[in-house]
């Protein structure tokens, strides 16, 4: 363990190692790195500078374009992804954790059945039910609506198989039945003394169901016409589309995903221990 | 442990399912096509009509209309985000407004789907015709059949020169195809750097415009079916003398028509022509300020001796099914498409072409233009249109075959096939969309 | 651990009780039904009843009555759209593009998702909270958003690795016919290394330390530890992000979206998925359902054929 040629071999791979994660964390920094500096550009700079190195620093000014753009337009994306994604998820892991709890806590018939129906979905790719789904809702006319994308957002199977595992490690049935026999209510119990001792858990279910919700463009692009509903990404990408006949359009979509990303990713890194909880959980079937 | 529980999860899916369709299964799409014409009987009292379009500016028109009309009032939509999605998604849900934008391309298309009626009970429709230009009034009409729609623009085709170009290299203007490739050779060969134009792999409706020059009727109706004729011999004519072009790099393929990337290739003197519409001539009075006098609008080069045309863009104004007041939707669209006072409006703030005779005849249309030399480009424009194919028709899957046509150039651009494998697969894919729509269609002889 | 729980339950439930609840034990039939509708309701609404639409509509046709513009009604037309389907070659060429993406970047992003892990798992390494947040830190990012990123760095206009690279004399091309898969499989690589990287990790640090020590006591190597004990006990977690993977690479829709819009070298058929909205956008929606069915089912042969395959080989 301790002779000579082992602690060379491990500088060596040390310094090797070192030299690897720091070529990787670049390869990630990179494109986060580029946006960081673009935004911060005025447009007519973004192609006569370098892409990596600061210039006139024109952040503000830019903000100010894009949240005025089009009436903006962009303040209420902003707003419509908080409805989509942070409400969306919020109720998502409300109903998650009712169905998740009845499933590890009580004893009925079907249970088994109820759960593997539920887990077969996790396994449905969402963008394989967008269409069909859009289908139902333009019979119905809840197609262009905010319903639209917020009902088929708020169904996580995977957030009830996660709620069922926690319930079943965090919450002892002793307490459920103490709780019980002092006359409560199985709705007070879940919120009374479930709830708190599942908080990390679920927590880290309304991130996984965030981050679906964040994520999930198909949806809102099959469902959507009207811009005033858009979430961020589907705006982003329009304009996107637009910047080759409107290329002023370019520094604004830069700046959105700059704005969109930044916040996403402070509270990402604060909420990391929950992320690894439930990594870790998921891992276990 | 995960395989006995996947058996298990995979059954109870399946048995899942056909629970959903069994509850599914009395849902029904179907639609009912009444092929009479609909009533025409003016309303009592007000009505609001509902008109979607994309134009800019056209809210203006119509508050002119308004305070003309106030028991026709008009509430307009812009749809340009995305025309035919909105369109398409409020047919099938059964909210779709009076009157809607629809380009030429697109109505046989959004007929086959049911989206119109026919107003041809009113007096007024059926009069318009002699209002327009023959073509427009016999797509928009089909054939005379009923009136659908009412045209509104067009896009007749010509060729913009930069004139000192030419003159700097003595290349004399081209009058016809094969002139214009000897000077796209010439042009090039004098400067590396420099190239005739470009050709847009995305753009199917620009394509469309030049086998329509070369009058290549790629749909008919005869024997009960639409016969599909895609792959003629017009059109391959066209495609082989792209296809000439591309190969031997006298044309550039990686500008996308309108993008960014064009204007500033056009600003850097690397490209000498452009093969545009009439709605084209503010793009360049707009983008390229600096270029005032440079060019010039002269007709497009001609096939041999033919001195035909082509149409690229330009959109009618349709009736759509579910409305409830055909009567005044007629009056409404009328105006907006033949009067005088309108279509100066829409050709001013909007840069519509109009479809319309008496638009032809506007004063803003018949003024040199200052950034061309104030030349009497809408001359030019004037007579391409005259000279245009008026029995050219569109297919009824034409929003499907012109993204496989675009595909399929796509490759050609990038050396993966050629221009003529694409109008092969244009042609299998209108047969075969057709096909899967129930549509009766052969390939035509 | 649920049977003790169970027992449990019955043990202090009154007997008088019974004939209220579901099964003997546990709650009040209604109080389950409380607890399950709020998921079961929009569950069985928004998942199942489209994924037996899906399959209802993929066994309709189109029919049409009455002349050129006739009217047109859908009936029943057996395995017609799935036979389509197959036929189609534009159908296959998707998938074989998705395969081929598939089988490069999914093995490559979990051998640099699984080094990254082991490393950060070792004594060698320090800084191990940055690297770890700047690998996962894509994650937050939407694939819209990071498909945008990339097509800046991709363009030849505003890249400065582009830049880079001509100082140098190479003239990269992301955006040809050749590089543009690669390019779009870059884009899902950044996006999903940390997050397959933090689930290993996460197995990774569950492990007992115990189960090291003796292997260190006698003579074992780092790299001995981490490719003969750690991999295979965490191999279930490479199973799962390896089906994770998969889904997702059949599912891919947005960054090539994205950089459709910039290169003319993705088709509107380029994914199995593009397909699919480019059909239903031909107001084709049989097709489409069908086509959706069949990515459903490859979807779940693949998954499961590939959780079968390991667990078999591996005696879990």
């Amino acid at each position: 363990m301790s002779n000579p040629s082992t602690i060379r071999e491990s500088r060596v791979s040390r310094t090797a190692v070192m030299a690897l994660m720091f070529l990787l964390a670049i390869y990630f920094l990179l494109p986060i790195y580029f946006l960081i500096v673009a935004a911060t550009k005025p447009q007519g700079e973004l192609a006569s500078t370098n892409g990596l190195a600061f210039s006139h620093f024109n952040l503000f000014d830019n903000l100010r374009v894009l949240f005025t753009r089009s009436d903006g337009v962009f303040g209420r994306w902003v707003f419509n992804t908080v409805i989509y994604a942070v409400l969306g998820a919020a109720v998502g892991t409300l109903i998650s954790a009712l169905c998740g709890y009845a499933l590890a806590k009580f004893q009925f018939r079907g249970r088994e059945f109820l759960f593997s129906v539920i887990l077969g979905g996790v396994l449905v790719p969402t963008t394989a039910l967008a269409l069909p789904l859009f289908l139902l809702f333009s019979a119905t006319g809840i197609v262009n609506t905010y319903l639209a994308v917020f009902l088929p957002s708020i169904v996580s199977p995977f957030g009830v198989y996660l709620a069922r595992i926690f319930a079943n490690a965090a919450v002892p049935q002793e307490l459920i039945e103490s709780a019980r026999l002092d006359g409560a209510g199985e709705f007070r119990t879940f919120f009374s003394v479930a709830f708190k001792m599942m908080t990390p858990a679920l927590v880290t279910i309304f991130l996984f169901q965030f981050v679906a919700i964040w994520n999930n463009f198909f949806l809102p692009m099959v469902m959507l016409q009207k811009e005033s509903l858009f979430p961020i990404t589907l705006g982003l990408y329009e304009w996107n589309g637009q910047t080759a006949r409107a290329p002023l359009l370019q520094e604004s979509v830069i700046t959105g995903s700059l704005v969109s990303i930044v916040p996403v990713i402070i509270v990402f890194i604060l909420l990391q221990r929950f992320w690894r909880t439930g990594l870790a959980a998921g891992s276990l079937r | 442990m995960s395989t006995t529980i996947t058996r298990t999860r995979l059954a109870v899916v399946a048995a899942a399912a056909s629970i959903a369709l069994l509850a599914g299964c009395s849902s029904s799409d179907d639609s009912s096509d009444k092929t009479s014409a609909a009533p025409c009987e003016p309303a009592k009292g007000k009505v609001t009509l509902q008109y979607w379009n994309t134009v800019p500016g056209m809210d203006k028109v119509v508050d002119l209309w308004n305070k003309k009309n106030p028991n026709i009032q008009v509430e307009t939509k812009n749809i340009s985000n995305d025309q035919y999605g909105t369109l398409g998604n409020a047919l099938k849900a059964g909210k779709a407004p009076d009157l809607s934008q629809v380009g030429y391309d697109e109505l046989p298309n959004l007929r086959t789907q049911n989206a119109f009626v026919d107003a041809s009970a009113c007096k007024e429709a059926t009069a318009a015709k002699s209002k327009f230009v023959p073509w427009t009034w016999s797509q928009a009409s089909f054939g005379g059949t009923g009136v659908f729609a009412m045209p509104q623009d067009t896009g007749p085709m010509a060729l913009f020169v930069r004139s000192d170009i030419f003159k700097k290299y003595d290349v004399a203007v081209p009058k016809t195809w094969d002139e214009y490739e000897a000077a796209a050779a010439k042009l090039h060969k004098a400067d590396s750097s420099l190239t005739m134009t470009f050709f847009d792999p995305n753009n199917a409706e620009w394509f469309n415009g030049l086998l329509w020059q070369n009058k290549a009727e790629m749909y008919s109706y005869a024997d009960n079916k639409w016969q599909v004729n895609v792959e003629s011999d017009q059109s391959k004519q066209v495609a082989e003398y792209w296809q000439k072009l591309i190969s031997d790099k006298l044309v550039r393929t990686d500008l996308a028509n309108g993008s960014t990337q064009m204007y500033a290739a056009y600003q850097k003197d690397q490209i000498a022509s452009y093969v545009g519409a009439a709605w084209g001539y503010s793009m360049f009075r707009d983008n390229l300020p600096k270029q005032a006098g440079k060019w010039s609008i002269v007709p497009m080069p001609t096939w041999g001796t033919d001195g035909a045309s082509g149409d690229w863009g330009g959109s009618t104004v349709a009736f759509m099914k579910g409305s409830k007041h055909l009567y005044e939707s007629v009056k409404f669209n009328t105006w907006l498409n033949s009067d005088p006072e309108a279509l100066a409006l829409e050709n001013k703030l909007g840069g519509l072409y109009p479809a319309a005779n008496a638009g032809l005849k506007l004063p803003a249309l018949s003024q040199g233009v200052p950034y061309y030399n104030n030349e009497k480009i809408f001359d030019v424009f004037a007579d391409s249109s005259n000279k245009i194919d008026t029995s050219f028709a569109w297919g009824p899957t034409q929003k499907t075959v012109n993204l496989a046509l675009q595909d399929a150039m796509a490759k050609a651009a990038a050396g993966d096939g050629t221009l003529t494998d694409a109008l092969a697969k244009a042609q299998a894919t209108a047969l075969k969309s057709m096909k899967d729509q129930a549509i009766p269609a052969t390939a035509g002889k | 651990m649920t049977d003790t729980a169970t027992r449990a339950t019955r043990a202090v439930t009154p007997p008088g009780d019974r004939r209220r609840r579901l099964n003997g034990g546990g709650p009040r039939a209604g109080t389950v039904i409380a607890f399950v509708t709020p998921f079961f309701l929009p569950f069985l609404l928004f998942y199942l009843v489209p994924v037996g639409y899906a399959l209802w509509q993929s066994f309709r046709v189109v029919r049409r009555s009455g002349g050129q513009y006739g009217t047109s009604y859908t009936t029943f037309g057996g395995f017609e759209q799935y036979g389509q389907v197959f036929q189609n070659t534009e159908f296959w060429s998707s998938i074989g593009r998705i395969a081929l993406f598939g089988i490069v970047q999914v093995p490559v992003m979990l051998f640099v998702a699984l080094t990254m892990a082991l490393l950060l798992d070792t004594p060698l390494l320090k800084l191990k909270a940055f690297f770890r947040i700047t690998a996962f830190m894509p994650y937050a990012v939407p694939g819209v958003i990071a498909a945008i990123m990339w097509s800046y760095l991709y363009s030849p206009q505003l890249s400065p690795i582009v830049d880079l690279l001509g100082d140098i004399g190479l003239k990269p091309d992301f955006l040809g016919p050749g590089a543009i898969l690669w390019s779009t499989a870059n884009i899902s690589t950044w996006l999903w290394t940390g997050y397959n990287m933090l689930i290993m990790f996460s197995a990774l640090q569950s492990i007992p330390q115990e189960l090291y020590e003796a292997a260190k006591l006698d003579g074992a190597s780092n790299w001995a530890i981490a490719w003969r004990i750690k991999v295979p006990i965490i191999a279930p977690s490479i199973v799962l992000t390896t089906v994770f993977s998969i889904i997702g690479t059949l599912q891919l829709y947005a960054e090539p979206a994205v950089l459709r819009q910039i290169s003319s070298n993705i088709s509107s058929t380029f994914t199995p998925n593009m397909l699919a909205y480019a059909v239903a956008s031909g107001n084709n929606y049989q097709q489409a359902a069908a086509i959706s069915v069949v990515i459903a089912v490859i979807t779940f042969v693949l998954s499961f054929g590939f959780m079968r395959l390991t667990s078999k080989k591996a005696g879990l």
